[in-house]
């Protein structure tokens, strides 16, 4: 399983999660759920990218 | 100021002592506290993630932290947040920490590439059964829908 994979698969749990707790209805915990996997995602990868050209 | 301050410890006198019990259900057993109110969904979806996230964890080669430090150098300190965080996950901390499971840090483990993987899932399978510990008080308490 690749590192993007890994992360893409905590992300998904965790947006599941935040969906459900924090939004009353169906759609708004579906698009809450989706929001926060897409946050997590991206700022991983513009970390991931950020990391990359520093000379670590 | 006063009026919200009248407002919540109307709320905490309003929260009935089913609302303890089911909040206590669900940190002990991920899932258990929205499954006894029937909230089929709901249950499947926070019980199977911490409980996924768990054996992923595990899988990952992950380990547990307990609260006292287990080798020498270690501050008790440092390992009181990982300990609180693992400890979310409730019955399963309680079922490792009482057969010894999982607490050491084995060489073989800590050489995996999935070694930090494993120790974040398990960290966030803890700290996400607390919101959902919070989510079954709430409903019980009748302060969810």
């Amino acid at each position: 399983m690749t590192h993007l994979l890994v992360m893409m698969l905590f992300a998904a749990f965790v947006g599941a999660v935040m969906g459900v707790v924090s939004r009353e209805t169906r759609q708004e915990q579906f698009r809450y759920g989706l929001k926060v996997f897409g946050e997590f995602v991206a700022i991983g990868l513009l970390l991931a990218w950020g990391l990359y050209f520093l000379p670590l | 100021m006063a009026n919200r301050e009248k407002e919540e410890k109307g709320r905490e006198a309003a929260a009935p002592g089913n609302a303890w019990i089911m909040g206590a259900l669900a940190w002990l057993v991920p899932g258990a506290g929205h499954l006894f109110q029937g909230r089929w969904g709901r249950a499947l979806l926070l019980g199977g993630a911490v409980w996924l996230m768990f054996i992923i964890g595990v899988l990952f080669g992950g380990h547990l932290f307990g609260f006292t430090a287990r080798e020498a150098g270690t501050s008790p300190l440092l390992q009181a947040a990982p300990a609180i965080a693992n400890l979310g996950t409730g019955g399963l901390y309680l079922f490792c920490s009482l057969l010894g499971l999982n607490f050491a840090e084995l060489p073989e483990q800590m050489s995996r590439a999935t070694f930090e993987y494993g120790n974040t899932f398990l960290w966030v399978a803890g700290l996400l059964n607390y919101l959902a510990m919070l989510d079954a008080f709430d409903i019980a308490a009748g302060r969810k829908s």
